[in-house]
């Protein structure tokens, strides 16, 4: 037993590295269920890629701690046993310092949009590299003064400041969470943040105690190994609720996921709670619709904008009104609600107006970075000139065509109480593409490719 | 041969297309296995004619003029209600253009006295009074120019009357407007905005219905996918030849739809604008039109689909390159940066279309792999606002597409 202790591979070891492998396990699947699970929309490398950080910076914390502390017994000068590789390395920039660094990011996002109402202004791969720039260069201090012993511990006056970096972090991340703490946040991106700040205090409690217990009783072997295998599961279970799912999924997934129950996707006027519109209740009850009217007075008419769109999906040119429509529910939520408002803007811009969104809109640059470099999300205008040019193309491109569609044959069937004089012109095959059998709507891409070459076109 | 008809039954899907029944209630097997197998020969051979052409290319290349002009030529043109449908379009291209043009002239005023103060300021010279631009719009028209951006910025257009025409012609007359005018490669001016702005009168006579010309020069940024099906009426009417023409959109976001339209396909024309070595794009003005078209045309080669797909490059807007060459040098583009004038007048055109033409010939032979050789590449030079000579590049377009399905089908 005295023996075990020094050298390590106790039983108790062993159980306390499987039941680390099993958390890491876990977290693995929990990460990638929803993406095997259900059919959930595609979602991009690079809208997953804190994720990836938080499993990679988990997955270094826990191999840091079995390989540094005296775990498993292999030779002492194999390369792999490097204290410094694991101790300060794997520890510190890629472990700890990451996931840290990945929640701050979060915090920091959330602040720009919710508090100060702009996007951000730094890209959050750019900004976590720099967070991480002070464990990197700590880590390279201590490892070219190599203050640590054989056994990976290293005195007192070095613990200090390497527990002041801790606490450092973590003092940053409360401070950015309670900026933030009177928005109502509507998809629990304030409980993360204060899930992470608990882990990452109990972690760090637990580490000092540990560390104390071992230097103040290195001789009693038992407490060695228990203070070990404690160590090890706490920080394995601590990982496994430290990671969250919410940051950095599109939000439209994450409403996905909240509804795996139902079948159909939730729009994000649903997810918000936006009461539809009430022109719906005037024009069910109004006999007909003039059709004498510019396109834009009838398209808020809820059944001609679904009709219209049905017609536009059919043409590939779809993107037009489903944004159309978006922004009409934009204008739905009054304007004492910035939260809900931020939200939609956002929801907007990642889907239509960020260049290579899935349904990128058509609109000129300049339209475009007016947006995307707004100083208030909760503006009223904020969509104005883009809606202005959409309805432009509408006008032009499809009002047209849609008179002599079989949609609008359709429509005037459903709305056939009082017609006013507009009789389709002999309805013959409209111009439009009717043969191309897909939509626009990349929630229902089921239309197979046979010889595609896979990737899409985003230059 | 299966997988040939899989193809097109696939494709036969289209309500414009003859309806495809079969008879299947007959007693012998026997027949009625032959019965369907010689419907399915009649329908495959008539489906086979019905060549699918795709329209390609950057956006404002002139995709859709080439679309216009093939409705003009084969199918019955256009008539008296689509006409008068295009004067909306028209006039809100006269009110985009003058925007545009306003606008632009205010913004580069504005950063010339800014660049100037910070000159001067860097000199240590005193500011001069009249910090005079040359962008800058005289004060008298500065009214008409605030009211006419105004109504540019509106979800609806009025009707334009004499009286705004004529304000809008005293604006156009304007030397900063002028000026910004023939430095417009860094503003989104469209090419139409000289034609319309020289026709103002007659655009806004009250019972004023567009001409030909005037509809093939209007500006309307195509979204989605249009189509049509045409016959060239040869000299052997019963050819039965029927093209299917589809044209879409050239900005990037409407990039991804293409790719729902490229099975099957016959022939690609792509459009390259090759006035446009000095401008920016619509979508997104840090990218140069010309690298645009180069990396677009390098993706439509290398695409799997198209491995026996024929390609007719129309290098188009011939027109303004001619004018253009002569006062831009080529070289202010990326991709002709080697490019060495060397006469001047016609013959320096000459050279000038010769280069960009050399460059996209060698283009496509470093694109394409070494089992495409055999695919049909020709290059043509186009002015798609001049109706003769579409007439004739399609002429020749067809010939050749005629004679490829001939070796296909082993009769030459």
């Amino acid at each position: 037993m005295a023996h075990c202790a020094i050298t390590g591979a106790c039983p108790s070891d062993y159980v306390a590295v499987a039941i680390s492998l099993l958390s890491l396990i876990l977290l693995i699947v929990r990460a990638l269920l929803p993406f095997i699970s259900k059919k959930g929309p595609k979602v991009k490398i690079s809208g997953v890629w804190l994720m990836i950080a938080q499993i990679v910076g988990s997955i270094s914390l826990i191999l840091s701690l079995v390989m540094s502390i005296n775990f498993l017994t292999l030779k002492h000068k194999d390369p792999w046993r490097s204290c410094y590789i694991w101790a300060v390395w794997a520890e510190g920039p890629f472990g700890f310092g990451l996931l840290m660094s990945c929640r701050i990011v979060r915090a920091f996002q959330l602040y720009h949009v919710f508090v100060k109402r702009r996007l951000p202004p730094i890209r959050p791969s750019v900004l976590l590299t720099l967070i991480l720039i002070p464990w990197i260069g700590g880590a390279a201090f201590l490892h070219m003064n190599k203050p640590l012993n054989h056994r990976c511990h290293m005195r007192t006056q070095w613990v200090i400041p390497i527990v002041c970096i801790h606490g450092f972090y973590l003092a940053a991340l409360i401070g950015i969470t309670r900026t933030v703490h009177h928005i109502e946040f509507r998809f629990h991106e304030f409980k993360d943040l204060l899930q992470g700040i608990i882990v990452s205090s109990v972690a760090i409690a637990l580490w000092i105690g540990a560390y104390v217990l071992n230097e103040v009783h290195e001789d009693i072997s038992w407490i060695q190994v228990c203070s070990r295998f404690l160590l090890l599961v706490t920080a394995s279970v601590l990982v496994l609720v430290f990671f969250s799912m919410s940051l950095s999924q599109p939000l439209s997934y994450q409403i996905s996921l909240r509804k795996r129950e139902s079948s159909k996707v939730m729009t994000m006027r649903q997810a918000l709670g936006i009461p539809e519109s009430r022109l719906i209740i005037q024009t069910t009850t109004a006999s007909a619709i003039d059709l004498n009217q510019p396109l834009d007075k009838l398209l808020e008419n809820k059944r001609f904008r679904h009709s219209f769109m049905v017609f536009a999906d059919s043409c590939l040119a779809g993107e037009s009104v489903h944004f159309y429509e978006e922004v009409h529910e934009l204008s739905n939520i009054p304007v004492d609600d910035p939260v809900r408002r931020i939200y939609m803007a956002r929801h907007i811009i990642e889907k239509y107006i960020a260049a290579g969104a899935e349904m990128e809109i058509n609109i000129s640059h300049r339209t475009r970075q007016e947006i995307l470099g707004t100083p208030d999300l909760t503006h009223p205008d904020l969509f104005n000139c883009a809606v202005a040019e959409v309805m432009q193309l509408m006008k032009t491109n499809l009002a047209r065509e849609f008179w002599s569609s079989m949609q609008f044959v359709k429509f005037k069937e459903e709305n056939s109480k009082q017609l006013h004089n507009m009789e389709p012109a002999g309805w013959d095959c409209s111009e439009r593409v009717s043969c191309v059998r897909c939509t626009d709507d990349p929630f229902n891409q089921e239309h197979l490719q046979h010889c595609s070459s896979g990737n899409q076109y985003n230059v | 041969m299966m997988s040939i008809l899989a193809v097109l039954l696939e494709n036969m899907g289209c309500s414009c297309s003859r309806p495809h029944s079969f008879n299947e209630a007959d007693t012998e097997e026997n027949v009625q296995a032959a019965e369907i197998e010689r419907r399915i020969a009649q329908e495959t051979k008539a489906e086979q004619h019905i060549h699918k052409l795709l329209l390609l290319g950057a956006g404002e290349s002139g995709k859709s003029t080439i679309f216009k002009q093939i409705k003009l030529l084969f199918q019955n043109g256009f008539d008296a209600a689509e006409l008068r449908s295009y004067t909306s379009v028209i006039h809100a291209n006269v009110y985009q253009t003058i925007k545009i043009l306003y606008d632009g002239a205010k913004e580069l005023a504005q950063s010339e006295s800014n660049s100037s103060i910070l000159y001067d300021e860097a000199k240590e010279l005193p500011q001069s009074e009249s910090n005079s631009s040359k962008y800058e719009i005289s004060p008298e028209n500065k009214e008409i120019g605030e009211k006419l951006s105004e109504i540019g910025s509106r979800l609806d257009y009025p009707l334009l009357t004499k009286e705004l025409a004529n304000e809008i012609k005293i604006l156009w007359e304007d030397a900063a407007i002028q000026e910004t005018y023939s430095h417009g490669n860094i503003l989104q001016v469209p090419d139409c905005a000289q034609y319309f702005m020289e026709n103002l009168e007659r655009l806004s006579e009250v019972d004023y219905v567009p001409t030909k010309d005037d509809v093939l020069n209007a500006r309307v940024r195509t979204t989605g996918v249009v189509e049509i099906q045409f016959s060239p009426v040869g000299e052997n009417r019963k050819s039965g030849e029927v093209y299917r023409l589809y044209d879409v959109g050239g900005q990037r976001n409407e990039r991804r739809k293409w790719i729902h339209l490229f099975e099957g396909v016959t022939a690609v024309i792509f459009c390259a604008a090759i006035s446009e070595y000095d401008q920016m794009a619509f979508e997104d003005e840090k990218k140069n039109r010309m690298m645009d078209t180069k990396e677009l045309f390098e993706w439509v080669l290398n695409q799997a689909c198209f491995e026996k797909t024929s390609f007719m490059l129309f290098l188009n807007k011939f027109d303004i390159f001619e004018k253009k060459v002569q006062k831009v040098p080529l070289s202010v583009c990326e991709w002709f940066k080697d490019y060495q004038p060397m006469a001047s007048g016609k013959q320096e055109v000459e050279h000038a279309y010769e280069f960009v033409k050399k460059k996209f010939e060698e283009l496509y032979f470093q694109s394409s792999k070494p089992d495409r050789v055999d695919r049909v590449f020709k290059i043509y030079r186009t002015t798609a606002l001049d109706q003769k000579l579409v007439k004739k590049t399609f002429k020749l377009v067809d010939e050749t597409l005629r004679r490829r399905n001939l070796i296909e089908a082993g009769l030459l």
